[in-house]
């Protein structure tokens, strides 16, 4: 039986600007708002969107993400036709390559694609925090009897600039498509995620393979390809949380985002649209006798003694008592010790805040930077990690770390 | 075959000492009752077998078993979706007519059949009122060692008010005591009232299969119907019945001032790292981390996901999905999932089943001695 549309998740990113985080996984596998990882989006509403068949296309690290996703049951995709699947470059007999690009990355899997026969194909970013409902998108894009469909967002007009942008007409039809341009024309930022009838898709992405000049990327060249050729191209408007997470401090903005979800528009409390993940399956958390807990988001797991104000602390977290956790990402495992000061800061899975450690500093008026501790690291007794260090490596005791 | 698991399986009676607890399993069974911020009864010994290697486990229910259903769902979350044994639930088979076992040596006759075709050379037997992160393992080494026919943990202990005050006459509710010699069972003792610290029965036993079936079928065309004082009690000197001393962390449920203590003390950290040094698997609800809002204030509580705190809660155990409004104080509770307790509402030693409303501004107070409870879905 032919799926009515199948999606294919683009995960191959290396997620560079998070350095210290991407080191060992890939940026979809990056860890994000207590318990979920970055891919937890995507999957999520794929399942929550009735999409029962999901490609995701892997390449830079991909052993985290591998053993994350499984046979895919945490995001009921574990599925006797379909379900998930991992996609990563493979031999063929013609030779093997690396995806060249994001059109190239799918190209390489047209035979998966083929195997479900869908009417459409979505194209999903691994490495975004939306949560969004594919279907009804899927209605607009049937609806409009269009042949590509791209998801956009309204941008501010001085920001425009910074994105790839449609011109559409008062039907939503794409006139025009601009790539980051000095004078933006419009204010529609593609979100990354388009709709392609399947016969489209794999036209084009036949055509781009064959084009020795092409980058082999959806935005420079697919879609500027359709728009030649006058293909029926819409723009759908979503208006929901979106957040592409690439930076340090973007990444601690949205997790600080989830705790003010009646101003942000990241709701993960919606019974009706559940972000689902792999649990933990440790106990309730603790909160000790002395204990301070202050508008924070706390999981399985955690043992609180110290105080934590404005911060979130993911499974197996230990805070002890003295210890000030403010403004602060802090990933599972995560020891921090008696007397350490931990500030605006992402402190990776499985490191040790010393005792008396300082890690981060509340904004000045200098600046609003955002202090990272690797994963493992350990920083020692009494260290200090200022404001503006990436650290990768374990920081003695007594040293400084700018 | 490579044997990488234990060569036993388990039978569980989930219905065990329902009695105890009528409070709590009026719409559900002993083994289904909730417990630790968010785990029902039965994850701990099922967790405990699983993490031995015991991956054929069988489930003789009796009645009300519907929400024990629904929570072990296939058993996946247990590791037991297996294609050779994993989860089995044997509901009362309807024979004629519809038939519910009275005693453990009826039911077991019930499965005696499937225990004929089953490989493992050791059947573990087991109740659900007892959360311990128990070693089956340990338990069968001993077994091997002693050269038993039958061995039962058990554990040194006072008897519990709740046992000694049962007026039940249901077989599945008779409790034991033993009397070792050298490791092995001298006497078996049926409800006994002394107080002070006895050698307890866990009502968890250990026997070859073979032997299981044997005695069975004899018990079973004499019409007995109970496995301890009918079967081991008078056969002590022909059969090899051992006892294994447990020394580990155990909760074992006699009654609701019980069930509310034994929640009450995994608020100390000791207790908690006893009770799960080895991991416990439960259903997984996908709640959100739990939130904690501008003026709460949250002190000595063991909290699951999904809650949304907003007032004051000290010393208590929340489950999963429980909200506390603005103003709410909440103190000395076991607040089981999706209680919502509103604004300024001030609730102290109470227990609230599932879905329980304490309405805004409400006052209820239990005491030390006699918590409060609150029946699921009810609002106050």
């Amino acid at each position: 039986m032919a799926k009515e549309m199948i999606a294919m998740i683009l995960a191959g990113g290396q997620g560079s600007r998070l350095y210290a985080l991407t080191q060992k996984l890939a940026k979809p596998a990056v860890p994000f708002g207590g318990k979920y990882r970055i891919i937890d989006f995507p999957l999520s509403n794929c399942a929550n969107s009735g999409i029962d068949t999901v490609g995701i296309l892997t390449q830079y690290q991909p052993l985290v993400l591998n053993e994350y996703i499984g046979n895919g049951q945490p995001w009921d995709l574990d599925r006797l036709y379909g379900g998930v699947h991992v996609l990563p470059p493979y031999q063929q007999a013609s030779g093997s390559d690396w995806y060249k690009g994001t059109a190239n990355a799918i190209y390489q899997n047209l035979s998966f694609i083929d195997r479900y026969d869908p009417q459409y194909v979505i194209i999903l970013s691994g490495d975004q925090i939306c949560k969004q409902d594919y279907s009804d998108f899927l209605r607009f894009h049937k609806e409009k009897g269009a042949e590509f469909s791209v998801a956009v967002m309204e941008v501010p007009w001085e920001e425009a600039s910074r994105f790839g942008l449609m011109v559409a007409d008062e039907n939503d039809k794409i006139t025009e498509f601009q790539e980051k341009p000095k004078e933006p024309k419009s204010n529609l930022a593609s979100m990354g995620i388009y709709i392609f009838n399947t016969d489209v898709l794999k036209k084009y992405l036949i055509e781009d393979e064959a084009d020795p000049n092409s980058q082999n990327d959806f935005g420079n060249n697919i879609i500027p390809n359709l728009l030649k050729d006058g293909r029926n191209m819409y723009a759908y408007h979503f208006n929901g949380y979106w957040k592409d997470v690439g930076t340090i401090p973007s990444l601690w903005e949205a997790n600080m985002e989830i705790m003010d979800p009646e101003h942000s528009g990241i709701d993960l409390f919606d019974e009706n649209w559940k972000i689902y993940s792999r649990n933990s399956g440790l106990t309730g958390h603790k909160i000790g006798m002395n204990a301070v807990v202050e508008n924070s988001m706390i999981t399985d797991g955690c043992r609180i003694e110290g105080t934590v104000k404005h911060s979130i602390l993911f499974a197996g977290v230990q805070v002890e008592a003295g210890a000030v956790v403010q403004d602060a990402v802090i990933m599972g495992n995560v020891i921090i010790k008696e007397g350490s000061v931990v500030e605006h800061c992402i402190v990776a899975e499985n490191a040790i805040i010393g005792e008396n450690a300082v890690v981060g500093a509340m904004p000045s008026n200098k600046g609003n930077s955002v202090a990272t501790v690797g994963p493992g690291v350990y920083i020692g007794d009494h260290a200090k990690v200022g404001p503006d260090a990436m650290v990768n490596h374990n920081v003695k005791d007594g040293e400084v770390q700018w | 075959m490579v044997n990488s698991n234990c060569d036993a399986l388990s039978i569980i009676f989930p219905n065990s000492y329902d009695n105890q607890v009528p409070e709590l399993v009026s719409e559900r069974l002993m083994a289904s009752i909730p417990f630790a911020s968010r785990y029902r009864m039965i994850d701990f010994l099922l967790s405990s077998m699983v993490n031995c290697g015991i991956d054929n486990i069988i489930m003789i229910v009796r009645k009300n078993y519907r929400s024990l259903m629904r929570h072990l769902g296939s058993g996946r979350e247990w590791d037991l979706t297996r294609k050779n044994g994993g989860l089995n639930i044997v509901p009362p088979f309807a024979e004629k007519t519809v038939h519910v076992y009275n005693g453990r040596v009826e039911a077991l006759a019930s499965i005696i059949e499937f225990l004929k075709n089953q490989r493992e050379k050791y059947v573990f037997i087991s109740d659900a009122n007892i959360a311990a992160n128990f070693d089956f393992n340990a338990m069968l080494d001993a077994h091997i060692a002693s050269g038993a026919d039958v061995t039962i943990a058990y554990k040194e202990e006072e008897i519990p008010y709740g046992f000694m005050n049962l007026q039940s006459t249901m077989s599945s509710d008779l409790y034991y005591t033993l009397s070792v010699e050298d490791g092995r069972v001298k006497e078996i003792q049926i409800n006994p009232k002394e107080s002070g610290k006895q050698n307890f029965s866990m009502n968890i036993y250990l026997i070859d299969r073979e032997l299981l079936i044997d005695q069975i079928t004899k018990a079973y065309a004499r019409g007995y119907i109970y496995f301890e004082r009918d079967i081991l009690a008078p056969q002590l000197n022909t059969l090899k019945v051992y006892g294994y001393n447990y020394e580990g962390y155990c909760v074992r449920i006699s009654d609701i001032k019980n069930y509310f203590d034994e929640n009450m003390k995994l608020l100390d950290n000791e207790n908690l790292d006893s009770l799960f040094h080895a991991p416990i698997y439960t259903k997984i609800r996908d709640d959100n981390p739990t939130r904690y809002i501008g003026s709460a204030k949250v002190k000595n509580a063991m909290v699951a996901d999904g809650c949304v705190i907003e007032g004051e809660v000290e010393n208590c155990i929340l489950f999963r999905g429980v909200k506390i409004g603005r103003g709410a104080k909440v103190k000395n509770c076991v607040l089981m999932q999706d209680t919502v307790v509103e604004s300024n509402a001030d609730v102290e030693y109470i227990i609230t089943d599932k879905e329980v409303t304490i309405t805004s501004g409400k006052e209820l107070k239990g005491s030390d001695t006699f918590p409060v409870f609150v029946a699921p879905r009810k609002t106050v």
